[in-house]
């Protein structure tokens, strides 16, 4: 049997000789069942050519370096197999919403400065000293919270957000999952301090309910739940002054 | 030459600078800043993504939440004898005291940890851990430490982050180490960071291996760099062989599976179905130390009873689905997802794969400084506290106690060497890094340094295998010259971009892995026994007489010598923590 091959375009674009990006075609061999995108372009930048640039490490779907759009959807390369593609071809372009770096690198540094704004750390009243132990929790207690708390920040929710794409001030799933995820955790008493950034305009209420974001998110985070579930409870905070947690 | 003379570099200043942004590199940066010096981070990727992400089974740590009789004793000896006596005691012994008030402060700022009924932090048993002792969240526990660890980064004063950064060379003014030429990964620019310490915190070399479970950046750059700088060098010859590595499908040949499905109660057969670790260690049979594990699955394999992969049936069947689901979330999807097979029906097939690097740059136990003033290093880049073996677990508690001593020595010595930052650096020096840096964008026509890697893992794979042999090993060490040869004029694989060229970076990655596979191969020939990782076929033995002995690697005149090196024996009461027999642990307790 002839040798299977699969044809796969990815995005050239080297800012210092190009004006705009361009697809470039490969014709490479699919030798194996299991091969994912992440292994087709890893297969180009070793034998075809080496100067191809996109991000990737762990191959096992929890870094979230190697997100790209894959045949127009976000998608993890690494787990996202040359199998369901083929005899079609694969057209590889850079995550949206984002400006590109070079090829398939694209410009995060956004997320960093939103990620700090929504405090993902314990707040306390008062400190308890290491020598008290730790805080005690059930594991019922982690349940309420768990889905939220398994983000890898890989920005496929960014990519897929139909808002953000048109206004990059907006906070965004990945961040607005993680508020929520300290705001749910038993052992935090932050969620006042956390909830200007997010019931800002730029928060919460900017989301029109797509639910894109958690379609796309490999982890099942479903940040689209933690959106809805924050805008009714800024609202009852709203409504019902004395309904504040602590 | 028209790359190298245009290449100009800008100067950023600093007191602290942490090269890498894994657990050792970011708890370091914390506790330096906190300590009050203003503190850089340089990462080769992105924040957050670096190889402790990967890590899935736990923190140890003495907490004994689970079996009362735990004791940083305990923890002490369980580490010294998994690295078969020659760990340096000290850094053990601080390792054991230390590591639980790490891990309760990692809970303080927010990580999340599975819990026993009482809400405490819940601990798993794992291979030769006396007692139940790593603290975990489902198999993820990397992932939640390295959030965690960001998040506090984030929002601790004084830390800045650089991302996706090489550090090229470091630079000398007066015997102490005072600059890092680095470039960009982004448009290739360049910048000499000037500091008055630096701790490297930059991972291992895995990818000296073909089959691996690191990521593209385990190239070895911090053990490297420290060499090059004149800092020695300890225990090169051990590398881990973890032993349960998935063996197919072959795009993820070598990724890790997790030593917690053994904790959790998994069996490894061989073809036949047969409980092989019976006859390898009846007394801890699958929850045996790695080093024993792997080379009993080799063993099976070259017996002809290997499964048809070439590897070991690994069992957790007998488990409920929710079970495996809750404890083992990650390696039912990775299996389900990777390679179709459901295991909570189906056997896994896995094989040994390169983990862990136990060697590296010699340390201080109590304060992390190199041999070279105002270099300090932290994680799997320092040597010393695994010995001959690291235990499971002991990586992520290694990163947390190590990491925050040698961010707080460093930043004590930046302030006790205030002028260390501008003191001054011979600049032919710069220019000569610079040049051999550039250098392969100059050589369209240079070879491809992808297929120079491969052939570096090609070497390394055969000639330093889980068990290794004089002849084998001098081979390996030839051979090596050779592509030391062809490296120094290699090209970048194509492109002559300057902006995220990777080809380019990989010609540079190769210096490093180079350095570590010398190391390695010369380490190993010159220890004439079997220990722990280290297994010998022409000296299958342990010789007592080098149970005292450590291996050190240094750059001389002449090129890499290696010297034995005596250790002092441990003080009594350390000595008796590793004799006396503790009391067996039976799971029924647990619950």
């Amino acid at each position: 049997m002839a040798e299977k091959r699969i044809t796969v375009r990815a995005t050239r674009f080297d800012p210092a000789k190009d004006s705009e990006p361009r697809l470039q075609s490969y014709d490479i061999p699919f030798s194996d069942d299991s091969m994912v995108v992440l292994d087709a372009l890893n297969y180009i930048k070793s034998h075809v050519d080496g100067s191809l640039s996109y991000r990737w490490s762990c191959r096992m779907g929890i870094c979230g370096s190697c997100g790209m759009t894959v045949n127009g959807t976000p998608k993890l390369t690494c787990s996202a197999f040359l199998r369901d593609y083929w005899p079609g071809s694969i057209t590889i372009t850079p995550l949206n919403n984002f400006p590109i770096v070079r090829d398939l690198v694209v410009d995060m540094e956004d997320f960093m400065e939103k990620l700090k704004s929504i405090k993902p750390w314990i707040i306390r009243k008062q400190e308890m000293p290491l020598g008290a132990g730790e805080h005690r929790q059930t594991m019922e207690q982690i349940d309420d919270f768990r889905q939220f708390s398994q983000c890898i920040n890989c920005m496929l929710c960014y990519a897929a957000c139909p808002v953000y794409g048109l206004d990059d001030k907006f906070l965004g799933p990945a961040a607005i999952a993680l508020a929520r995820r300290y705001n749910l955790d038993s052992r935090d008493q932050g969620t006042k301090e956390r909830l200007p950034v997010i019931a800002h305009s730029d928060g919460v209420w900017e989301c029109s309910f797509v639910g894109e974001c958690s379609v796309v998110c490999p982890k099942g985070v479903d940040p689209a739940k933690a959106i809805q579930q924050t805008k009714l409870d800024t609202s009852v905070r709203f409504i019902l002054p004395y309904g504040n947690r602590e | 030459m028209g790359l190298v003379s245009a290449a100009a570099y800008e100067t950023v200043e600093t007191d602290v600078l942490v090269m890498g942004a894994g657990g050792a590199g970011l708890r370091g940066a914390i506790a330096a800043a906190e300590a009050g010096a203003r503190v850089l981070i340089v990462c080769k990727s992105l924040l957050g993504k670096a190889h402790t992400v990967m890590a899935e089974g736990g923190v140890a740590a003495a907490m004994h939440n689970v079996a009362y009789q735990d004791s940083w004793e305990v923890h002490f000896a369980d580490t010294m004898k998994g690295g078969k006596l020659i760990n340096n005691w000290h850094m053990a012994e601080l390792h054991a005291k230390e590591s639980p008030e790490r891990v309760l402060e990692l809970e303080r700022w927010g990580a999340v940890f599975d819990r026993t009924w009482q809400g405490r932090i819940h601990q798993r048993p794992f291979g030769a851990h006396t007692y139940p002792r790593l603290a975990h969240i489902g198999d993820r526990t990397g992932l939640e430490l390295i959030r965690t660890l960001q998040d506090r980064v984030v929002h601790t004063t004084g830390v800045e982050v650089h991302m996706e950064v090489t550090v090229f060379a470091l630079l000398k003014s007066e015997g102490r180490v005072g600059g890092a030429l680095a470039y960009r990964r982004a448009d290739g620019s360049l910048v000499l960071y000037r500091f008055g310490a630096l701790l490297l915190a930059t991972g291992g070399a895995g990818k000296m291996y073909r089959v691996t479970s690191n990521s593209w950046e385990s190239t070895g750059d911090g053990t490297a760099l420290a060499y090059e700088a004149g800092a020695q060098l300890r225990d090169m010859e051990m590398v881990q062989f973890h032993p349960t590595g998935m063996v197919w499908p072959v795009g993820v040949r070598g990724l890790l599976v997790t030593e917690g499905v053994r904790g959790e109660g998994g069996l490894l057969r061989n073809k036949d179905g047969q409980r092989f670790m019976e006859r390898y260690d009846p007394d801890r049979m699958e929850l045996s130390s790695r080093d024993v594990v792997a080379r009993a699955i080799n063993s099976e394999v070259e017996a002809g009873r290997g499964t048809p992969h070439g590897g070991a049936y690994l069992d957790i069947t007998h488990r409920s689905p929710e079970f495996i689901k809750r404890k083992l979330p990650s390696m039912y999807e990775q299996f389900l997802k990777l390679a179709k097979v459901d295991i909570t029906k189906q056997p896994m097939e896995v094989a040994p794969t390169i983990h862990y690097q136990m060697g590296g740059v010699r340390v201080d136990a109590e304060t992390a400084a190199s041999s070279v003033a105002g270099l300090y290093a932290a994680g799997e880049v320092a040597s010393g506290l695994h010995g001959g073996n690291r235990l499971g677990g002991n990586s992520l508690s290694d990163l947390l106690v190590f990491g925050k001593r040698a961010g707080d020595a460093a930043a004590a010595s930046a302030k006790k060497n205030p002028k260390a930052a501008a003191a001054g650096i011979d600049p032919a020096e710069i220019e000569h890094a610079i040049a051999t840096l550039m250098a392969p964008l100059d050589r369209p026509e240079g070879e491809n340094p992808y297929r120079l890697m491969a052939e570096i893992q090609d070497v390394m794979t055969e000639h330093a295998p889980i068990v290794r042999d004089e002849a084998g090993l001098a081979a390996g060490l030839e051979k090596l010259d050779g592509l030391r040869a062809r490296a120094e004029v290699c090209g970048t694989g194509g492109g002559q971009s300057l902006a995220f060229n990777p080809g380019w970076h990989t010609a540079h990655d190769l210096r490093s892995l180079l350095v570590n596979a010398e190391a390695l191969l010369r380490s190993a020939l010159v220890r004439k026994e079997s220990r722990g990782a280290h297994a010998r076929s022409d000296f299958p033995k342990t010789d007592d007489q080098l149970a005292s002995v450590n291996f050190v690697v240094e750059k001389t005149a002449g090129g890499m010598q290696v010297r034995p090196e005596p250790r002092p024996p441990m003080p009594e009461y350390l000595a008796d923590a590793v004799q006396r027999s503790y009391a067996l642990y039976t799971p029924e307790e647990m619950e």
